[in-house]
């Protein structure tokens, strides 16, 4: 069998998913007896106290179950609370007050209508500037013990040097001297930069189907991520149950993109479950998806930089505050992980960075593809190509002098082990042709070009295990319980796999995503599957086929280290054959035999493999540390773009992504990946964005307002080019490392860069809206008037 | 999405019937692409729906010397292929405009009219023509122009138990170039941020007729009055295009929702409808 890595082996879920034979959580939806439905009833206020509710009406009505509210006693505990139910204050439009199990979804529907809720309507706040201004509203009413963590650590904001009450955690990092560096610098420019709010949108939206077991145990079937690590643990440990009375499955899902990360509709039903002792069904309507699942944060940041004339950066100040909604209790957010990308890409030997998170009354951010790195980066990689045009250097050239090498230390301290930045960049170069003006055809659609490139870390997020059987027939089973968000991984494993047995990936079963038989894995994110998952499946196999060895060395008086073992195949060495076929050594049990020692049939050889990567140390009072992250993917993205000056429309028309993957699998799924992040990015940096009403409501929690992109506002196949430049990571498996969420990074800032090309205006926001571009254009052209 | 009763009537006069029985509780289903969305959504909650399609010859068209009759039910993307409407070029193409495919293939003209949205496409192409709505009624059948039947966001000109039956479109005369142009930003997927129809009958290279339609700027599909009236007589040059242009701007009362700002859509009929006049004018053979 030839070497299975770097080799474009079909999808494993392929057959399935593209005839539809592939089940989803959604087709467990209402396959069991006795299913209650769950209905929410939602605020409709941003902020509002809850005065008084009457649920005498709904209850009363036939075929209702239950009514759970904000008042179960349960331990929420450290989980972000207010995101679960509301109890005495609502604190965004979308928020759950009630929820109701009913025996159809109508009557269910229906019940919610016949709660009788006054609010007290309070003041509240819908973005960063009117939430960190001086004596801004509170997003918390002082009055309610909802207030938790992260507020103890207030920070000031740097410009006002004010406290706001809204400020939930912060992270500063100072390298070098700032004030020195500046001096040094010939050229300085600074600007301040921000981005909307979107939803991943993954086309099935959460839905989450609980089996009541007789023995007072769940069963829940959901398309959330992590069977073990989010699901099972949360289940647990908010609501008190024992592990070995709680079964999470995961079919195949929908799509996540970091949104499925948080549990709400799992812990919700799995409550609503043990209260009325029923099977209960719950899912998202995708208005739902929009008001009451995660968004992303966006970010505000403030980059001043300064270059000497030779375009080497010097001097970096840098400033980001994340908008993280109506998630007030949760420390995951300080700006460190926004920044954590900032770093990884460029030299900066004097920087300054503050950074920090701000509550807002809008729905609760939590991860999306990238972590906060496109939000992040946009502001720098604008600035990195505006000090090109000053300095009249190529946006390529400046990239090269600034990127780190490999071995370099990053501002953190940390070294870096892995990066073939400097190749992405000119082989997205090498199709685009960025320094070459682009072909005008002289119509009002203006042609332009840009490029831009970015880091994204790799979290130390713990413990992958897999298993492995080898069977009596030669075939093969992993077990593992990663997610398969849609991104391949599924297959990528199969393949790491059958390359240590030397056997073909059609001779592998995955089995994956059931707590019963499946061993532990965190949880999908942070682009880790491929690294820690596979690590483990490497380790796994490993000890298999130690195992194995021992086995077919005890059959013919050998020392293990003599035996090789090649897929069905033994080699055997110093004895009276040299090959010999493994399932035949598998004998089946008599009375006359001793079968239960030794290699019986239908009972596997079993391999096991646990891989933890060494956790973060703790960062100094500078933020600086020499371990915090694994390791660093990286992303270059050049494009050409058309804007149409009479209406400000713009048109990717070709784009160039090349991925540092470390040495990839699958080329082709990677590649895959890189499409659907390129087209997900061009998706919010041009027309994805939450807008809200007077209420403080989403006005757009639809894919028809919500313009999530269509294939149409990709470029055709032709003009698609996908790109590997691999730096192998050492400790990945076979130098493969994770790619997905830096893809998404670089397309905002290149697009930019294309269209002040075309048009020459620039823009400090996004989506690049057709509205926003055709605004900038024609403030342009009044400036230009004026002069 | 529930009702209480659905009705497949067979005849126009059952229809009809059916329709003063239930009154303002009963929808009309034709495609139902507007119907079904709207009714999961809640926004209407009728107890009877009642069905066309048993309905005989509303699905078919029927020419004539003086134009043609086209029944409610023909579906969008059929009318919109339709080699024997070539004369309504403009029609054709804003019934093509709208929304997917898939979506044309079961939306129909009627209910497009009906659902009396200010953005809808194929109106447009009735507009540009200034067909006849052809109405059905308890106390017999009448006749509305299309500009008059619609009297704001959602509603029209039809009375209790009426419903539509067919609409005509007049053959425009020799020397007509017509044009719909359609702004959205996910292409014809998108709900019209601005639609831009323009109808030019030259005679001696200068505008002896014309109309001017405007879609998504206002409560219901508009004609642009003053920009018609501007256009008599000029050249249909880039000069009279980009000025008509500027009349129609000043016509469309657009507001800001999250599809478009209100400037923007202002803007946007500026554009739309100089191409349109240029496009119309080019059209003419």
């Amino acid at each position: 069998m030839a070497n299975l890595i770097g080799k474009s082996e079909k999808r494993i879920d392929g057959y399935d998913k593209v005839t539809g034979k592939g089940l989803y959580a959604s087709d467990y939806y209402n396959q069991f007896p006795h299913m209650a439905y769950i209905k929410a009833f939602r605020s409709p206020y941003a902020h509002a106290k809850i005065k008084k509710i009457d649920y005498t009406k709904a209850k009363a009505l036939p075929g209702v179950i239950y009514i759970l509210t904000g008042y179960e006693d349960v331990r929420w505990d450290d989980f972000p609370k207010m995101a679960i139910i509301a109890k005495d204050e609502v604190l965004w439009a979308g928020q759950a007050i009630a929820l109701i199990a009913a025996e159809t979804e109508e009557i269910a529907e229906d019940a919610v209508k016949l709660i009788d809720c006054e609010f007290e309507v309070l003041p509240f706040v819908s973005d960063y500037y009117e939430a960190i201004k001086p004596d801004p509203v509170s997003v918390i009413d002082p009055e309610y013990e909802t207030r938790a963590q992260g507020f103890q650590d207030r920070p000031a904001d740097r410009a006002t040097n004010r406290v706001s009450p809204n400020i939930v955690g912060a992270y500063y990092m100072h390298t070098g001297d700032l004030e020195q560096g500046f001096k040094e610098a010939d050229i300085i420019m600074e600007d301040e930069f921000s981005v909307g709010k979107k939803t991943a949108s993954p086309l099935e939206p959460a839905t989450a189907i609980c089996k009541y077991e007789p023995d007072g145990g769940l069963t829940m079937i959901s398309n959330g991520a992590g069977v073990h690590g989010v699901i099972k643990e949360h289940i647990c440990r908010v609501l008190g149950m024992p592990e070995s009375k709680v079964r999470v499955i995961q079919p195949y899902m929908g799509g996540s993109f970091g949104s499925r990360l948080s549990p709400y509709v799992e812990l919700q039903t799995a409550l609503m479950a043990m209260r009325i002792k029923r099977n209960v069904s719950y899912r998202f309507t995708r208005k739902e998806v929009f008001t009451a699942g995660p968004s992303n944060w966006s970010c505000t940041t403030k980059v001043k930089m300064g270059a000497k004339n030779d375009g080497t950066i010097i001097a970096h100040d840098y400033y980001l505050c994340e908008e993280i909604g109506a998630c007030v209790n949760n420390t995951f957010f300080s700006g460190r992980l926004s920044s954590s990308g900032a770093a990884p890409c460029y030299r900066f030997p004097n920087m300054r960075m503050d950074t920090f998170a701000v509550a807002t009354n809008t729905v609760p951010a939590a991860e999306y593809r990238g972590l906060g790195c496109p939000e992040a980066e946009w502001g720098i990689e604008i600035m990195v190509n505006r000090l090109a045009e000053k300095l009249k250097m190529s946006p390529v050239d400046i990239r090269l002098k600034n990127i780190i090498d490999p071995g370099e230390r990053d501002i953190y301290g940390e070294v870096i082990t892995s990066i073939g930045l400097k190749k992405c960049l000119l082989g997205v170069n090498e199709v685009i042709k960025v320094e070459e003006k682009p072909v005008q055809d002289g119509s009002v659609w203006k042609r332009g070009k840009g490029c831009a490139v970015a880091g994204k870390q790799n979290t130390p997020l713990g413990r992958s295990e897999a298993k492995v059987w080898y069977n009596s027939d030669g075939t093969i089973q992993l077990f593992i319980s990663c997610d398969e968000n849609g991104m391949g991984a599924t297959t990528a494993m199969g393949q790491i796999c059958a390359n240590e047995f030397g056997v073909d990936l059609k001779d592998v079963k995955v089995i994956k995503g059931d707590t019963l038989c499946t061993p532990y894995d965190n949880y999908s994110a942070s682009s880790r599957t491929t690294y820690n998952t596979g690590n483990a499946v490497m380790i796994a196999c490993a000890d298999c086929i130690n195992k194995l060895k021992t086995e077919v060395a005890r059959v013919y008086g050998l020392n293990p280290k003599n035996v090789e073992i090649k897929g069905k195949k033994a080699i055997l060495k110093g004895t009276y054959v040299q090959e010999v076929d493994i399932p035949p050594l598998f004998k089946h049990w008599t009375m006359f035999t001793q079968g239960n020692w030794g290699l019986q049939q239908y009972s596997p050889v079993v391999g096991y493999g646990v891989y933890c990567p060494a956790p973060i140390h703790q960062w100094g009072p500078d933020g600086k540390s020499d371990r915090v992250w694994n390791w660093f993917q990286y992303s270059a993205c050049a494009v050409e773009v058309a804007v149409n000056e009479e209406t400000g429309v713009v048109k990717v028309v070709k784009i160039a992504s090349s991925a540092d993957t470390g040495n990839p699998i699958n080329p082709e799924i990677v590649k895959s990946q890189i499409q659907g992040g390129v087209h997900m990015a061009i998706g919010f940096t041009t027309m994805e964005e939450h807008l809200y009403d007077e209420k403080g409501a989403q006005s757009n929690a639809n894919f028809s307002d919500y313009r999530l992109p269509t294939i149409g506002e990709m470029p055709t196949n032709e003009n698609v080019f996908a790109l590997i430049n691999p730096d192998p990571l050492p400790d990945g498996p076979y130098g493969a490392k994770g790619m997905a969420e830096s893809i998404t990074v670089p397309v905002g800032p290149a697009i930019e860069e294309a269209i002040y090309q075309a048009v020459g205006v620039r823009l400090n926001y996004y989506p690049m809206t057709a509205e926003r571009v055709l605004a900038a254009i024609k403030e342009k052209k009044a400036r230009e008037a004026a002069k | 999405m529930r009702f209480e009763k659905y009705f497949e009537p067979a005849s126009i006069k059952e229809c009809c019937e059916l329709l003063v029985e239930y009154g303002k509780d009963a929808k009309l289903l034709a495609g139902g692409t507007d119907l079904v969305p709207k009714m999961k959504a809640e926004v209407l909650a009728p107890k009877a729906v009642i069905s066309l399609h048993k309905i005989p010859g509303l699905e078919t068209y029927k020419l004539c010397d003086k134009g043609v009759t086209i029944g409610a039910l023909m579906p969008l993307r059929k009318l919109s292929l339709c080699e024997d409407l070539n004369k309504w070029p403009a029609l054709k193409a804003a019934a093509g405009h709208v929304s997917s495919m898939q979506i044309r293939n079961q939306a129909t003209l009627g209910g497009n009219a009906c659902n009396a949205s200010p953005s809808a496409d194929a109106v447009e192409g009735l507009m540009v023509y200034d067909a006849i709505v052809n109405i059905a009624g308890p106390n017999g059948d009448r006749e509305v122009e299309i500009a008059d039947f619609f009297k704001g966001p959602g509603k029209t000109d039809l009375k209790e138990g009426e419903f539509v039956v067919s609409f005509f479109v007049p053959a425009p005369e020799e020397g007509t170039g017509a044009a719909y142009r359609k702004f959205a930003i996910r292409g014809d997927t998108d709900i019209s941020i601005v639609g831009a129809g323009a109808r030019l009958l030259l005679k001696d290279g200068k505008i002896a007729d014309a109309r001017i339609t405007l879609a998504s700027v206002a409560p219901t599909p508009m004609r642009a009055v003053k920009t018609e009236e501007f256009l008599i007589g000029k050249t249909p040059d880039e000069e009279t295009a980009k000025a008509a242009g500027k009349i129609a701007r000043d016509e469309a009362k657009p507001i800001s929702d999250p599809r478009a700002s209100a400037w923007y859509r202002k803007d946007i009929v500026e554009v739309e409808v100089y191409h349109a006049i240029l496009d119309a004018a080019a059209a003419v053979k």
